[in-house]
Formats: structure tokens, sequence, C-alpha cells
């Protein structure tokens, strides 16, 4: 232990003085090697951002993989047949979406059809379908005067959606399902109906076409849903206390999505019995498995894989400076290393002090390509970040730190192997001979 | 009393470019702590193999070379390399000081050798007292460049003082200094035998070497007592 911490100092004290006398000679290794780390890094940093950005709104929008996803379209038996078939099940949940729309009654609201509150060109679902095919409609509220009012998806669930699609909790709590049902209704909005309400000041009053009553909804929490149009989530059978289930399907209605967990097996065989046998026709009751998600993460690992070879080649580039200025740095160093050998150093001490000084500038790089990376990343994000929601707060990834720094040791031991070699084989006798 | 080192029928063969030389064939040399030894010779008769030997920078190819009572005749690398910390102390013709370190930190180079470990302070109350030795303990701070040769050659004697050596081995010390400059290095070798430390001296000037208790002679690969002074 004793003899191990001296050698470790040992080794410190001499590569330190090793560096200090060569200072320029480190500065330059590092400028050779910088451009091989910083691409690596820039690379890795890149694909794990489009990664991420791919993959969380995948899960958040379709669900994680495998997840099976049944489409059922309006139908009057849909959802008391779905409800039934889903009851005390927690591998599976139905979604109802419909349009609410909460403030002033009778007034055009600030966001016609649900639309994304920064500029305008969010979409307008005045469309509804049934048994004849989709049809447009008139919106609800055209021709009245513009008012305080905000226009949302709301979604209603029979149970907790998030182990299926894993919404990220942003302030307040997620629905509980656990519970008696309210009479006011919990809802849970996204982060683009937070910013409505933050930006317009709203009665409490929600307004769902066909519902018997308007009621006073309480908003008990926020989540990143991955969407960027106003949206809102509602027990199912807090909402259907004051809507008939048949509203849920006729009207703006959207029908009934199922959600089934990977391990709900069969499930979705007895669903799709019940509802053809309750005299749903075959072709309305569509099933779709997610796996959109492999499929882009293998698309992602081939590009990342050809760009990490082409800054592997330029980081080749990097690490035959740094050999080069280390098989230098040894040939000028003959002397140095014979007479330490001479007053006892053991060679792999001098070795390893070789290796040491390779190692700290291959880790000064990284650390330097890191820092610049982050920054960069940072620079582009609060500069375009305003027009690609993906670059908005995105952090530096840690994969590109662990990738910079695993690009440094490399080039570093690549660089510092040789040299270290050379300057263990030296002979003592130089120094008598010299 | 057991001698300090004791060399009995030592061989060494050097191959360079062309045949095989026999460079020492067959060297005896018993040295006692304290004594001190010059070893004369012709350029080019082996003088600075056999310190290499005696040094552990190399091994020789038959004979006997023992320690104390140990045979260090055949000594893998990793040992002989603290032995060279441990034992030796080294004096060359050229100093070879680093010129990028202080005087100080040449001398601490012996203790920062990966054998062992001393704290800072402890390391460098050592520096100073070898420094103290040679007499130039204010040039602490100096470095190698702006020195003279003999206070140059004095710091690569801290240096092989500075961890109290049983032997010290010197190859030419005054060879590139004037001849007061040499006096005053000869002394500081020597005065290091007086606190128990064997020397051997490998010299071309006789005055140097008869201030050493014993004279040697190097020739044909054999050590022999030297002649008589001759002249001067
Ligand atoms: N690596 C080697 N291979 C072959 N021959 C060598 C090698 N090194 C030295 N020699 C030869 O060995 C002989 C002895 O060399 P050495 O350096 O020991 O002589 P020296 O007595 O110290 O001479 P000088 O007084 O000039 O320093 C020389 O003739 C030299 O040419
Ligand atoms: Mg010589």
């Amino acid at each position: 232990m004793i003899r191990l911490s001296g050698r470790f100092r040992s080794s410190l004290i001499i590569g330190g003085q090793g560096i200090r006398a060569r200072k320029l000679r480190t500065f330059l290794s590092m400028v050779s090697l910088f451009l091989g780390v910083m691409a690596v890094v820039v690379v890795q940093a890149g694909a794990s951002i489009a990664e991420r950005a791919l993959l969380s709104e995948s899960e958040l929008r379709e669900g994680k993989d495998g997840t099976v996803q049944m489409y059922v379209a309006s139908h009057a038996k849909a959802v008391p047949v779905t409800l039934e078939t889903l009851r005390g099940r927690s591998d599976a949940v139905a979604t109802f979406g419909t349009q609410a729309i909460i403030g002033e009654p009778g007034v055009t609201p600030v966001n016609p059809g649900g639309a994304s509150f920064d500029g305008p060109g969010g979409y307008s679902p005045y469309v509804t379908c049934d048994e004849s095919g989709c049809h447009n409609v008139d919106a609800p509220t055209a021709g009245q005067p513009p008012g305080k009012a905000i226009e949302l998806q709301l979604t209603a669930l029979t149970g907790d959606v998030r182990k299926i699609r894993p919404y990220r909790l942003e302030s307040g709590r997620w629905l509980d399902f656990s519970s008696a049902p309210s009479l006011s209704p919990g809802i849970v909005i996204n982060r683009e109906a937070a910013k409505g309400f933050a930006r317009h000041r709203v009665p409490a009053e929600m307004r769902i076409d066909g519902a018997v009553a308007n009621s006073t909804p309480r908003i008990i929490g926020v989540v990143d849903d991955g969407g960027f149009q106003p949206a809102a989530y509602v027990r199912a059978d807090e909402l259907l206390t004051w809507l008939p289930e048949t509203a849920l399907v006729s009207g703006r209605g959207q029908g009934v999505q199922v959600l089934m967990a990977p391990s709900a097996t069969g499930l979705e065989q007895t669903l799709r019995a019940r509802l053809l046998a309750a005299g749903m026709p075959a072709g309305q009751v569509n099933t779709n498995r997610v796996d959109a998600r492999e499929h882009a993460k293998t698309q992602l690992a081939i590009m990342r894989w050809i760009f990490l070879g082409m800054a592997s080649l330029v980081l080749l580039i990097g690490v035959a400076g740094i050999l080069n200025v280390g098989l230098a740095t040894v040939g000028e160093r003959i002397e140095e290393f014979a007479l330490r050998r001479a007053v006892g150093t053991p060679r792999s001490l001098l070795a390893g002090i070789v290796l040491a000084e390779t190692l700290l500038t291959g880790l000064f790089t990284a650390a330097a390509a890191i820092g610049v990376g982050a920054a960069g990343l940072h620079l582009v994000s609060t500069l375009v970040g305003d027009r690609e929601p993906f670059l908005q707060n995105v952090e530096f990834p840690w994969q590109a730190g662990v990738a910079g720094v695993i690009a440094g040791l490399v080039a570093g031991l690549l660089g510092g192997l040789i040299p270290a070699l050379r300057a263990a084989r030296i002979p003592i006798a130089t120094v008598m001979r010299a | 009393m057991t001698p300090l080192i004791q060399l009995n029928g030592v061989t060494k063969t050097l191959k360079g470019q062309g045949a095989p030389r026999d460079i020492l064939s067959g060297v005896d040399l018993t040295v006692h702590g304290g004594e001190s030894v010059a070893i004369l010779g012709r350029s080019g008769s082996g003088k600075s193999t056999l310190l290499s030997l005696i040094g552990l920078f190399d091994r020789p190819d038959g004979g006997q070379y023992l320690l104390g009572h140990r045979d260090i005749t055949r000594l893998p690398e990793r040992k002989a390399a603290a032995l060279r910390s441990a034992e030796f102390g080294f004096v060359f013709q050229r100093f070879f000081l680093l010129k990028h370190l202080t005087a100080a930190q040449n001398v601490a180079m012996a203790l920062v050798n990966g054998q062992g470990w001393l704290p800072r302070r402890k390391r460098r109350a050592k520096v100073m007292a070898a420094l103290e030795q040679v007499g130039i303990a204010h040039l602490a701070k100096q470095r190698p460049p702006r020195m003279s040769g003999g206070e140059q050659q004095r710091v690569a004697i801290a240096r092989a003082l500075v961890r109290e050596p049983r032997v010290l081995l010197a190859d030419e010390p005054t060879g590139a200094l004037d001849t007061e400059t040499g006096r005053l290095v000869i002394g500081a070798l020597h005065a290091a035998t007086e606190r128990g430390c064997g020397l051997i001296l490998v010299t071309h000037d006789r005055e140097h070497a008869d201030r050493m208790g014993r004279v040697l002679q190097l020739d044909n690969g054999v050590l022999a007592p030297a002649t008589e002074r001759v002249g001067v």
C-alpha cells in the first residue's frame, strides 16, 4: 500500500514536472487531438438527442414498445362493452377522447378547435366520423363572439395510462384511480394547456357537447404528454357521472381507444369477440402494435456508427499527432530516463509516467471538447430552441461526455504506448558513455 | 569485518557491431566501508564498464558479485533498481542535471523515484542537508544553466549522497572541470568516506587518484595495484 502510493505520488510529481517543462508541446498535442475528440462528442451528442427526442415522443404518443392499440370506431355499444371488459384490469386502459371548452359560456374560445397557443396552424378537428364515413362539421361555437374560454382535447381514462404512456409529471399530481370518483372532476392538463391557462384568465366551468350539465373542474396537475395541442386528462368514471356514454361516441366524441400492455395476453381477442358479439362490424375494430421505436432505434444506430466511424478517422489523425510528439519527446528525454533509472526509478514507473502524461493530455482534451460541446449545445438551444421544440431545454447528454472521455483515453493510450515502451527500454549505460 | 563489496573473477563481454570483445576478464576487487579506491586505466580499458557492473546498471557474464553477504551476481532488474536507489550513489563526468529543475529538485530526484515515499518536509530537509554537505545550500533554487561546472557537479554529488548510500561510484567526475575545481569536487567525495561510505573513483588524474586510500589500474581486463607514479 505504502509502496504503491509512493510510486503513485512519485509518478505524479515526475509527470507534472514533465508536463510543466513542455507546456507548449502538451498544448500542441491537445490541439492535434481536439478535433477528433470533438467529432466523437458531437456525433454521440447528436445521436443521443435525436434518439431521446424520437423515442420519448413515440413513447408518450403511442405507448411503450409492444403496446397493442385497439381503435374502436364510434358505436353505441363500444363504450359499455369496453368498460365491462376492462373492469378491474390494470394492464389495459381505455381512453375516450372528446373536445371540451373551459371558460365563459357562449363564446368562441381563444384557440378555436383546440389549437396550440403559439401562432396559428393548430389542427381543427371539426370532423366527425360515423358508419357512413367522416364529414366536416361546423364548429359548435361558430358565430359566437370571442371570449374568455379555452378549448382542449379531453381524454377520459379508465385506469392509470402512465404505465403504458409514461407522461412526465411537471407539477401537482397525477389522477388517482384508487379513490372514489369525485363529483367535481379532477383534471390533469398538459404543458400546452398549462400555457393557455397561464396566459388567459378563464372561469372554471367546463362544457362538453352532450353533457347533462356544465361542471366545475379542478386542475390537479400538469404533465408532459409530448403533445403540442392543449389537452386534459380525466378519470372516465368521473366524466361519466355527468356525461352519458353515448356522448363519447357521437357528435364530437372521437370513439374509443384501448391500450394494452404487452403482458395483457388474450385481452385483445376477448374484447374483439365481445365487440363483434355486440353488433360491431369487424372492420371497425382495428389493432396496431407499437414497434416504431425499435425501428427508429435501428436506423439511428446505423447512422450513429457511420458517423462515429468518420469521427474515429479524425481521431486517428490526432493519435498520429500525439504519437509523433510523444516519440520526439522520448528521444529528447533519453538522458533523463537513463538518469532516473540510474537513481533507482523502476522502468515500469518510467513507462507509466510517459503513458500517464499522454493519458492526461487526452483527458484534458476530452474535458475541453466536452466543455465546448456543452456550450455549443446551449448556444444552439437558446438560438433556435423556439423554432425546433426538440432543441428546447436539452441537456448535454451524458453519453456524449462518456464517449469524449473514452475517445480521449483511447487516443492517449494509443499515442503513449509506443513512447512508453521506448522509454522503458533505454539502457542506463547511456549516462556513462554520453 | 565483512567487506562492503566483493568482486571475484568478474568477466564481461560486449558485443558491438563487430565481434564480441572481452572487456573484463576476471576482475577481483574488495572494498570496505569508509575505504576509497581509485581506478586508473587507458581510455577504452573498460573502467566505465566495470563501474556499470558494480552499480548494477548491467550484470556480469561470469564471476561473483557480493554486496555484504548477499550474492547479487544475477539480480533481476526490479531488485536491482531498488538496490541502486538504496545502496548506491553515482556521479558522472557530465553532471546530468535536468535543466528544467532547480538544484533542490535535481537532488530530490533521487528521493522521488518510486522507491518508498518521504513527505515533502522530510524530503526538503534531506535535500538541504545534502546540499549543505557539498557547500552549495545557497544555490538550492538555482537552475543548472545558471551554475558553474563545479557547482553543477556538486549538485550531482548531493544527489548521489541524499539517500546516504553505502557505496559512492564516480566516473571521471573531474573530467570536465579545471584543476582547482576538480580538487574541490574530489574533496567533497572524499568527505563522504569519513561517514563510512565506500568510494570508487575512476579518473585519469593521478593527483586525484593519490588522494584515495588505494590506487588500482585496469589493464587487459584485469585489476591490479597501480605502478608507482611516474614523472611529474
Ligand atoms: N555497448 C557496447 N558494445 C560493444 N562495445 C562497447 C560497448 N560499450 C563500450 N564498448 C567498448 O568497450 C570498451 C570499454 O569501454 P569503457 O567505456 O568501459 O571504457 P573506459 O575505460 O571507460 O574508457 P574512457 O576512459 O575513455 O571512458 C571500449 O573499447 C568501448 O568501445
Ligand atoms: Mg569511461
